[in-house]
C-alpha cells in the first residue's frame, strides 16, 4: 500500500519531471516565457487518449501527438515569437485556456466537462500484476531519452547559441544568425516534449478531464524551473521532486501536526512564498547553471 | 568603394536624427565618424547595420543595395558590428561567445544527430581560429572565465575579437575605447591598424584626438549632417569642426 503510493509520487515526478525539462529549454536557456505549456500537455494527452479509444497502438499515439504538438507550436509561435517577452507570456497563457475551452465545448469529440474514461493503458494484459512498476519505468525511460536528448541539445553549438540569445538577442544577429529560426525550433522542441508527457500522463491516470488542465500546471512546472535551478536540467528534475513531494506531503501533514488550518490548503501560499524567497535570495536556483562541457 | 550610403534620412517623431547623409568608404581603409554627442553617428550605424529602416536613402555594401535586409542578412553578407555599450553574451565563457561569433553557422540540428564528424571538425576549426585572434588581442588566458567576469577594456577587446571571428569584409566599430583607459585605447587601435589590410573598418568616435593618428578617411557629423570630411590632415584645419567642437 505505502509501496503502491510511494511508486505512484514517483511516476508523477516523472511525467512533471519532463514538462520541466521542456519549459527549461524554452523558458531557462532561450529566455522564451512560455506560460501556456498545459496546452501541450494537453494536446498531447487528447490525442493519444482519442486514438487509443479508436484501438491505436500506444506508440502511434505518442508519436501523433507529439507530431500535432509540433503544429500547434509552430502555429503559436509564428505571430508571437518576434514580440517582446510579456506578449509572448500573455499569448501562451491565453492559448492554453483557448485550447482547455475548446476541449471543454466539443462534447462530441472529448465528452466535455465529463471527461473521458477507460483510456486503454499500453501492455496492461503482459504486466498486469506490476503494471505500475512497469509504467514507471516507461516513464523514466522517456524521462532519461529527453533528458540526455536536452543535454545533447544545450551542449551543440545550436544550445550555445540560444543561451547566447538569452543573454542579447540583438547582438546574436550581428553574426548572421537568424534568431528567430532558433527560437521556432527550441519552441517547437518544447513543444513536442510536453506532449510526451501528456501522453503518459493521461494513460497512468486512464481518465482526463478538462478540468486538469488549468493554467495552474504551467505555473507548477515553472515553480519547478525556478525553484530546482533555471538552466541546469538536472536542477529542474529536482525542483520537480520538490514540488510533488510537498504538495503530497501536505496532504498527509494533518495526521501528524495539529494545525488550526488544512495544510494542504495552505500549500499554495506556502509554494508562493517560497518562490519568492528563491527569486529574491536564490535565482539561480538549488543548483546553478554548469559551464559547458567544452567538445561535444 | 565598399560601401556608399546615399542621402539617408531617419526621423524619430519630430526630430531628424539624420538629415541627408552621404557617406562613401574605400576598401581597406579605416574610415572615421566623429561629432558631439546627439549628432547622429550611432543612429547612421544602426541604419547601415539594419537595426533602425531608414525613412529616405540608398546603403550599398560590395554594390549590393542593402537598404531592406534584416541585420542578420546584412551580417551573411560580411558586414559586422560592435555597439556602444559593450554587448557580449555575459553567461558564456570568453571562448564560447568567440565561437558564437563564427560565421560559419555551424548550428543545424540535422547536423548535430546525423552528421556530428562534420560538425565537430567544424567546431575544433573556429577554437583554433578563435585562439588565435584572443592570442592577438592577449586575453587568451581568459579562454575559459565567464565573460561577466572580465574587466570594461577586456570586455571591449572581447568584442572586437568577436567580430574579427566573424571574419567579416567590414567592421562597424561603435566608440571601441569608451571609458577604456588612453593605452589600452592605443592598443585597441593599433590592433585595428593591424586587421587593415584584411578588412575595412568604420569607427565611431567621440574622442576626436585618437582618430587622428589612425584613420585614413575622416568625416564629421553635425545635427544629423555630415557638416565635413578629408584626411586627419585637412579635418584638423577645417573651421567648421573646430567650430563645433571648440565654440560650439
Amino acid at each position: 500500500m505505502i509501496f503502491d503510493y510511494l511508486l505512484d509520487t514517483f511516476i508523477y515526478i516523472g511525467i512533471y519531471a519532463i514538462l520541466a525539462i521542456s519549459l527549461n529549454l524554452e523558458a531557462g536557456y532561450t529566455r522564451l516565457m512560455n506560460f501556456g505549456k498545459v496546452a501541450f500537455f494537453a494536446i498531447g494527452a487528447y490525442t493519444s487518449t482519442l486514438l487509443s479509444i479508436a484501438g491505436v497502438p500506444f506508440i502511434i499515439g505518442l508519436i501523433a501527438g507529439i507530431i500535432l504538438s509540433a503544429l500547434l507550436g509552430l502555429l503559436v509561435a509564428l505571430p508571437t515569437l518576434r514580440l517582446r517577452a510579456d506578449y509572448l507570456a500573455i499569448v501562451t497563457l491565453a492559448s492554453g485556456e483557448i485550447l482547455r475551452l475548446v476541449f471543454l465545448n466539443e462534447q462530441w469529440l472529448t465528452e466535455g466537462p465529463m471527461g473521458i474514461r477507460g483510456i486503454p493503458q499500453p501492455m496492461y494484459t503482459v504486466f498486469m500484476d506490476n503494471y505500475m512498476i512497469f509504467y514507471a519505468l516507461l516513464v523514466y525511460g522517456l524521462l532519461l531519452i529527453c533528458y540526455i536528448f536536452a543535454e545533447k541539445i544545450i551542449d551543440s553549438p545550436f544550445g550555445r547559441t540560444l543561451k547566447a540569445i538569452r543573454d542579447d538577442e540583438d547582438a546574436v544577429q550581428v553574426f548572421g544568425k537568424n534568431t528567430f529560426d532558433f527560437k521556432i525550433k527550441v519552441f517547437i522542441i518544447g513543444s513536442c516534449m510536453a506532449s510526451i508527457s501528456g501522453t503518459l500522463f493521461a494513460h497512468y491516470l486512464a481518465f482526463i478531464s478538462p478540468d486538469m488542465f488549468f493554467p495552474s500546471v504551467t505555473f507548477s512546472v515553472w515553480t519547478m524551473m525556478v525553484i530546482g535551478g533555471t538552466s541546469n536540467n538536472f536542477g529542474v528534475i529536482m525542483g520537480a521532486v520538490m514540488i510533488q513531494v510537498f504538495e503530497r506531503g501536505t496532504r498527509f501533514l494533518k495526521d501528524f501536526v495539529e494545525l488550526p488550518v488544512e495544510p494542504y490548503n495552505l500549500r499554495i501560499i506556502a509554494i508562493g512564498l517560497l518562490l519568492i524567497l528563491f527569486i529574491l535570495y536564490k535565482p539561480e536556483g538549488i543548483i546553478k547553471e554548469r559551464k559547458s562541457k567544452g567538445r561535444l | 568603394m565598399i560601401l556608399q550610403v546615399q542621402d539617408v534620412e531617419k526621423s524619430f517623431g519630430g526630430i531628424k536624427a539624420l538629415d541627408g547623409v552621404s557617406l562613401s568608404v574605400g576598401e581597406n581603409t579605416i574610415a572615421g565618424l566623429i561629432g558631439p554627442n546627439g549628432s547622429g553617428k550611432t543612429t547612421l550605424i544602426n541604419v547601415i547595420s539594419g537595426f533602425l529602416r531608414q525613412d529616405k536613402g540608398r546603403i550599398c555594401f560590395e554594390g549590393k543595395d542593402i537598404s531592406s535586409l534584416l541585420p542578420f542578412e546584412i551580417a551573411r553578407l560580411g558586414m559586422c558590428r560592435t555597439f556602444q555599450l559593450t554587448r557580449i553574451f555575459r553567461g558564456l565563457t570568453v571562448l564560447e561567445n568567440m565561437l558564437v561569433s563564427s560565421n560559419m553557422q555551424n548550428e543545424g540540428l540535422c547536423q548535430l544527430f546525423f552528421n556530428r564528424k562534420k560538425m565537430i571538425m567544424q567546431e575544433k576549426a573556429d577554437e583554433l581560429a578563435a585562439g588565435e585572434i584572443l592570442e592577438f588581442l592577449e586575453i587568451d588566458h581568459l579562454k575559459y572565465e565567464y565573460a561577466n567576469a572580465l574587466s570594461g577594456g577586456q570586455q571591449k577587446l572581447l568584442s572586437l575579437g568577436m567580430a574579427l571571428m566573424a571574419d567579416p569584409g567590414m567592421v562597424l566599430l561603435d566608440e571601441p575605447v569608451a571609458g577604456v583607459n588612453p593605452t589600452l585605447a592605443n592598443k585597441i587601435f593599433e590592433k585595428v591598424m593591424l586587421e587593415k589590410e584584411k578588412r575595412t573598418f568604420l569607427v565611431v568616435e567621440h574622442n576626436i584626438d585618437i582618430l587622428m593618428d589612425f584613420c585614413d578617411m575622416i568625416y564629421v557629423m553635425n545635427k544629423g549632417k555630415i557638416v565635413a570630411s578629408g584626411t586627419p590632415g585637412e579635418i584638423q584645419d577645417n573651421e567648421t569642426v573646430i567650430d563645433i567642437y571648440l565654440g560650439g
